[in-house]
């Protein structure tokens, strides 16, 4: 009979707004296991998490950890008792060292100072002992993604976490690095620690564990395990209804007489002495979805930035938009040209959080002539097409005027997708188009871009997800630091791992066979 | 005369000069960097030298005591920076407009208080105050040369180099300096770590205004012996501008205000010298100060053009 080391009874937390977070949540977690929390955006797994980690408390309801019931004021308090959470945005200091990260707040002393020597040798035999392979006086920000994560998760055993929790923790690995880390939390599960594991990934949640909690609006779905339970059954707890997965069924292929929506010719740029993007040419048809796959930080966002005007660094090489030359354009010239674009950070970049949801949804495109009038703008029409476009995409909003800062992440992301869908373009990019949302707007997501696609726009789909660039794409590239280290014509042919063994720069192709991808 | 000048500017007396003015530039600077170093920018330092120059000439004028004229002048900074840390960390109130309104009524408000307590606007030279002296180091000052720059200063500038090093010591070596640089470098990885974020910046904000406050007392109560209107002048904003320069780095920091020290003292020399209009020649440390921070921004503008970019 195994031990509990975590039970939540009857947690609900409602905020100061009225917003119920969690209703009447139970749940059980047993010393040793694995277990996930899955659901979708806004169903209450971050709240729940807050209130374990004791950043929220419970409106009312208890939480016992260890036989005790907790009463955490804050994350310290936790993390004394012996709880760690590894968060989905790295909570590092780019600027220290391995060691001054793992130590920050508890750091060992020899009188009034830091005693370094001691620190770093507690540090890298901890390392050591999970296999973790780090030189623990290395900068953070020299590593990888791959590699910070592991800091994070040494930063919970340094302060004997024996339940570790784990938010959205793949997805910023590679297929690959993702079945390491599965490893190492196996390892852990063996050493006494438990495991508690949230992510939207479903086939990893599946692989991964023992026991599977599910939380819907809120309310808790039940405990399974694991192998009770068909991946069918899951996403039917998950969104209440089946999911659609199949994207290529809804391709349909007319013929766009190989017109290009986007050529980019040898282009290459430096930083800090490195190219990190070295010689790309590659051509998006009008009609066709490239998708670009690769471990983020290997030159996707600089290509990005090039394409888009937003790069401030100077490159060298050609970039073609609809058939324009377009690289002393600034973004709107290249907007007017038929660009569209969404971009990946969706708070920053991609909305005015403040304004109301109608101003969203024309804001890059405001000066056309159906919506702009000669001296004021045409509040009319522009309600009209916002009104449109909001029953179009579904976002869940009781009107146009609320600010989009108060939707929910997937709303978010189909504002921003309705408003460059909606500028008519040839040709648009989207950067990581679903990152951090959940499977309903995902699906629904990703059925605008098959419709652009289908009818005549050339879209380069740039994501770490691997699924999404596999189920969407015609075509698929695999940027490797800097370079296409990978083409692939036909991209329903390619499987998983074989993608993996390049984004991790394990193999590469000839010149000759990437050359494939200008498409001449 | 042009000769006479350039002799003078290759005098020990020039260096010793060069130290003496570097005190107040240094103090606010460190003071700057202490508060940037939790995150917050604290351009509050010239008020805060201004109300701790006044506050501890009357407070030395009242209670006959030097140091306790340097008690009143560092409680005057602290109480300042705590009211920014209430408006701004507890009511909500926007950090920067405090410390615009601050800088804009310090001088007023001094020279409010100066004629309340001497009926004077101008100085206290009215006032007979015990002062703060120089220090003479046996063995040291009959060094050659040397002697005469590291023997013989005021109190203050001693205190002010002891406090550079310990500084740094202290933010670079002790826990305490670590979890504070991380409340500056990101703030939520601090407080997952469990420091309370807030608690840091109250104390960086009280280190910074006792900082700055001994800047300004150094000022009057040991450089100039008395206060007067405007006496800061700008040397406050001097160390803010240290500090931007300094991206950071502790030993650039102190450099940069030494820099704007040598340029104090250059137009002081030239000031003594009657053909050149002395408007002119006061305004040769702030030209020095805006002729470095563009050309520092020039230079990492091109370095980002070029593609050299640190992760912070």
């Amino acid at each position: 009979m195994s031990e509990t080391i975590l039970k939540l009874d009857n947690v609900t937390k409602v905020y100061p707004n009225g917003t119920v977070a969690n209703r009447d949540i139970n749940m059980e977690f047993e010393k040793g296991e694995i277990h996930s929390i899955v659901g979708e955006n806004g169903a209450g797994k971050s709240t729940l998490m807050k209130v374990i980690f004791g950043i929220e408390r419970p409106s009312s309801g208890t939480v016992t950890y260890k036989g005790k019931e907790t009463d955490f004021n804050s994350s310290m308090d936790a993390i004394k008792a012996g709880i760690g959470m590894v968060h989905q945005h790295f909570m590092l200091i780019p600027s220290f060292s391995i060691v001054d990260n793992i130590i920050l707040g508890d750091e060992p002393k020899n009188g009034i100072f830091i005693d370094k020597k001691e620190a770093a040798k507690r540090c890298q035999e901890l390392s050591d002992k999970y296999n973790f392979e780090l030189d623990v006086n290395a900068k953070v920000s020299t590593l990888s993604v791959a590699k910070r994560q592991k800091v994070e998760i040494l930063k919970t055993l340094y302060r004997n976490a024996e339940l570790i929790i784990l938010d959205e923790p793949t997805s910023v690995l590679t297929p690959q690095e993702t079945d390491k880390l599965f490893d190492q939390l196996r390892s852990f599960k063996e050493q006494g620690h438990t495991i508690l594991f949230i992510s939207h990934k479903l086939e990893e949640v599946k692989k991964i564990s023992d026991k599977i909690s599910v939380i819907r609006n809120g309310v808790s779905k039940g405990t399974y395990l694991n192998e009770e339970l068909t991946m069918q059954q899951l996403t039917n707890l998950i969104i209440g209804r089946d999911l659609d997965n199949d994207m290529n069924a809804y391709k349909t292929n007319e013929d766009f007489h190989g017109e290009k929506a986007l050529q980019v010719k040898d282009l290459y740029m430096e930083r800090n002495g490195k190219p990190v993007l070295d010689h790309m040419s590659f051509a998006v048809k009008a009609g066709e979805i490239l998708g670009i796959a690769g471990v983020e930080g290997n030159g996707q966002q600089e290509l990005v930035r090039c394409i888009t005007g937003l790069e401030e660094t100077k490159y060298t090489g050609e970039i073609d938009i609809c058939g324009n030359v377009v690289n002393d354009l600034k973004i709107k010239g290249r907007r007017n040209l038929g660009m569209a674009y969404i971009p990946e950070d969706r708070m920053g970049d991609g909305i005015a959080g403040a304004l109301p949801i109608s101003d969203n949804l024309i804001s890059t495109y405001y000066d056309r002539e159906d919506i702009n009038g000669k001296i004021f703008m045409d509040t009319k029409a522009i309600r009209k097409t916002s009104e449109d476009l909001v029953d179009t995409f579904a976002v869940k909003t009781k009107s146009i005027d609320t600010s989009v800062n108060s939707l929910s992440g997937g709303n978010i992301q189909k504002v921003v997708v309705a408003r460059e869908y909606n500028t008519h373009s040839k040709f648009m990019i989207a950067e990581q188009p679903t990152h951090g949302i959940d499977i309903g707007s995902e699906e629904f997501v990703h059925h605008k871009l098959i419709e652009m696609r289908n009818a005549g726009a050339g879209i380069l789909l740039v994501s770490a997800n691997l699924n999404e660039v596999m189920s969407l794409s015609d075509r698929i590239i695999v940027m490797f630091d800097g370079q296409i280290a990978g083409y692939f014509p036909k991209a329903q042919e390619v499987n998983e791992s074989e993608l993996g063994m390049y984004m991790l720069g394990a193999r590469h192709q000839t010149p000759e066979e990437i050359g494939g991808a200008l498409n001449d | 005369m042009l000769s006479s000048i350039f002799s003078t500017l290759f005098s020990m007396r020039f260096l010793v000069t060069i130290v003496r003015l570097a005190t107040p530039i240094v103090f606010a600077a460190i003071g700057t960097f202490i508060a940037a170093q939790s995150g917050i920018g604290n351009i509050a330092i010239e008020s805060i030298m201004t109300f701790a120059a006044l506050a501890s000439v009357l407070g030395s004028y009242l209670s006959g005591s030097a140091w306790v004229g340097v008690l009143f002048g560092i409680g005057i900074g602290i109480v300042t920076v705590m009211l920014i840390a209430f408006f701004s960390m507890k009511m909500g109130a926007n950090a920067m407009l405090i410390m615009i309104a601050l800088n804009t009524f310090a001088d007023a408000v001094a020279i409010f208080v100066l004629y309340l307590v001497t009926g004077e606007k101008g100085t206290t030279a009215s006032l007979t105050t015990p002062v703060l002296g120089s220090i003479d180091i046996p063995i040291i000052k009959d060094i050659p040369i040397l002697g005469e720059i590291l023997s013989g200063q005021y109190v203050l500038t001693y205190l002010c180099w002891i406090i550079v090093i310990l500084l740094f010591i202290f933010i670079y070596k002790t826990p305490t300096g670590m979890r504070l640089r991380a409340c500056g470098l990101n703030a939520d990885a601090a407080r997952t770590a469990g420091i309370n974020v807030e608690k840091m910046r109250v104390l960086s904000l009280v280190l910074s205004g006792i900082f700055a406050a001994l800047g300004g007392i150094y000022l009057s109560l040991n450089y100039l012996k008395i206060f007067s209107r405007g006496m800061v002048s700008g040397q406050g904003w001097m160390g803010v501008a240290a500090n931007g320069i300094s991206a950071g780095n502790y030993w650039i920091l102190i450099l940069s205000a030494l820099i704007f020290a040598i340029f104090r003292a250059v137009s002081i020399i030239f000031s003594s010298n009657s053909a050149i209009p002395t408007d002119l020649v006061n305004a040769i440390p702030y030209l020095a100060v805006f002729a470095i921070l563009t050309i520092v921004s020039i230079v990492n503008y091109y370095r980002v053009k070029r593609g050299h970019v640190e992760e912070q």
